[in-house]
């Protein structure tokens, strides 16, 4: 009675990794170190050769030195803690808010009719321009960052989740229908993950969006913060100091996203990895 | 229940279908899908619908499955009324349709989890369904390491796995490959004499729907009604080699037949 079936079940079971990807990966790598040895040499020798003066674009060592800067070392602490406190608590609140909202809004397609134009005409407003508001209204401490922190992380979660949730296969559907599963168990069990790949994407917007925030609401009135440090940085002219500081930011960014990606590929762990 | 076959005359049919039909409203004006539909498919028989493209054999699939309205007449599947999912149907789509963040054997228990929690006994019936169709090695793998023949193996044991009554197939091999289509042929017909389901078949492969079906309905362009019945005397095991004989021949074409009059 099995005689059919051995021939078709040990075929054709595609391999989990890419051959050749190692290999080329390695390649890439060693480009990619030789353009970034490249850059930062010209980095070092470019500006003088060319004439430009230091406080316009300081030269790489100078600006290591004012990053490694032990009289500096406390103040990066204190303020970049600042930052991220901000980035990282207006994150997640929006986070919530957005998840949340789209959750219901998912479910309820008539108030999702009604709504969603609006989403829609604030999502396209800037909303770092709102911030001096805010610093009207919450005055220069924590609460003003993390309310434009929330706006910024807010709306990419809540567009790409609600996309994400509505735009589950017809088929799938159909078969838990079938099945006879309950609007919850749908929602649950097949909406939600498989919207967890657009919700990830928007986490990832959020992110980049969250840290945007931070530093305009910081430049807009603020006594901590990187965004502080870089606007008093440029009041003494220090240049190599700002630089050091973008350093700083860019290294954050870069740590954040790193995380939600990591996290996406834990909690995603059925998606194929991105091509190279 | 038997195995296979007709029943006899005078046994009440699981399904019974009479004067069917199917509305849509649409923005340009109704639009008929189904009219005058009568069949009765008995217990345990294999029935096959063939018809051109946009017919509404897949909307009378989903009316047996209750996730669509007929508009007209009236449709039992044991005794009740259908109109809603009645939990007594598997369903295997064109797609696999599997969850890829389940692996194989919380794709097949599906339909028993979302009802309870799954015993130890529906595991094993879920394992044994697996071992039926040569994948048991497979139940710890997710669906995207699995071919497009292997997932759509899969949906089948899923379609099984809560004992239905019915077995629903939408031209489950549709997008499959010749060769695995071929083999997957064999294999339902095995799972059907071994699970003495009822099973509805749509497709629009002729020698499919006689190589599988005990009986045959055709149905017309739309709007769609029953405009032959052909009934398949090969008994209940087929084998590849029915393909090359006169009779196999003899029976595509008469339902052939029913196409090419509407071509020319």
């Amino acid at each position: 009675m099995t005689a059919a079936t051995p021939l078709l079940a040990q075929r054709r079971l595609r391999p989990t990794r890419r051959p050749g990807a190692g290999a080329g990966g390695r390649g890439q790598l060693v480009g990619g170190l030789a353009l970034l040895a490249a850059l930062l040499l010209a980095w070092q020798l470019l500006p003088p050769a060319l004439g430009t003066p230091t406080y316009v674009v300081p030269v790489l060592s100078d600006v290591l030195a004012a990053l490694v800067d032990p009289a500096a070392l406390p103040r990066y602490l204190e303020h970049g803690a600042a930052t991220m406190t901000e980035v990282l608590l207006g994150l997640g609140i929006g986070v919530v808010l957005g998840l949340g909202l789209a959750l219901a809004l998912a479910q309820l397609p008539r108030v999702y009719a009604v709504v969603f134009p609006y989403v829609v005409a604030i999502e396209s407003i800037p909303k770092v321009a709102v911030a001096p508001l805010f610093v009207i209204w919450f005055g220069f401490g924590l609460p003003s960052k993390v309310v434009v922190v929330v706006l910024l992380a807010f709306f990419p979660v809540l567009v790409n989740a609600i996309h994400g949730l509505r735009s589950v296969d017809r088929d799938q559907l159909d078969l838990f229908r079938v099945n006879g599963a309950t609007p919850w168990q749908i929602r649950v069990r097949l909406m939600l993950p498989a919207a967890l790949p657009q919700i990830f994407s928007g986490l990832e917007l959020g992110v980049a969006n969250a840290m945007i925030g931070a530093i305009v609401a910081e430049f807009v009135g603020a006594q901590k913060g990187l965004g502080v440090l870089i606007l008093q940085a440029q009041g003494r002219m220090e240049t190599p100091a700002v630089f050091a500081l973008l350093i700083i930011l860019s290294a954050l960014g870069i740590a954040l996203n790193v995380l939600v990606r990591t996290l996406r590929r834990v909690v995603i762990s059925w998606e194929p990895r991105p091509g190279r | 229940m038997t195995a296979a076959g007709t029943a006899p005359e005078g046994t009440a049919p699981l399904v019974d279908l009479r004067g069917l039909g199917k509305v849509y409203p649409t923005r340009t004006g109704d639009v008929t899908a189904l009219t005058g539909v009568d069949l009765q498919i008995a217990d345990g028989e294999f029935v096959a619908v063939v018809g051109p493209s946009g017919c509404g054999k897949t909307t009378l699939l989903k009316i047996l499955a209750g996730l669509e309205q007929h508009t007209a007449g009236h449709g039992t599947l044991h005794g009740t009324d259908l109109g809603r999912p009645s939990g007594d149907a598997g369903m295997v789509f064109q797609k696999a349709t599997l969850l890829p963040w389940l692996d194989v054997l919380a794709n097949v228990l599906l339909p028993v989890t979302l009802d309870h929690r799954a015993t130890a006994a529906d595991r094993e019936k879920a394992l044994g369904l697996l071992r039926m169709v040569g994948l048991e090695d497979f139940a710890t793998k997710r669906p995207g390491e699995l071919s497009g023949g292997m997932q759509q193996r899969v949906a089948i044991c899923r379609a099984l796995v809560h004992d239905p009554s019915l077995l629903l197939m939408d031209e489950p091999f549709g997008a499959l490959d010749a060769m695995t289509r071929d083999a997957l042929n064999v294999e339902v017909n095995r799972v059907w004499r071994e699970t003495h389901k009822t099973a509805v078949l749509i497709t629009h492969s002729i020698p499919e729907a006689v190589f599988l079906a005990e009986r045959v309905v055709v149905m017309s362009p739309r709007p769609g009604r029953v405009v032959d019945e052909v009934a398949i005397p090969f008994g209940t095991v087929r084998t590849p080699d029915l393909m090359g004989t006169p009779e196999f021949g003899a029976l595509s074409a008469r339902i052939r037949r029913h196409f090419e009059v509407k071509a020319a």
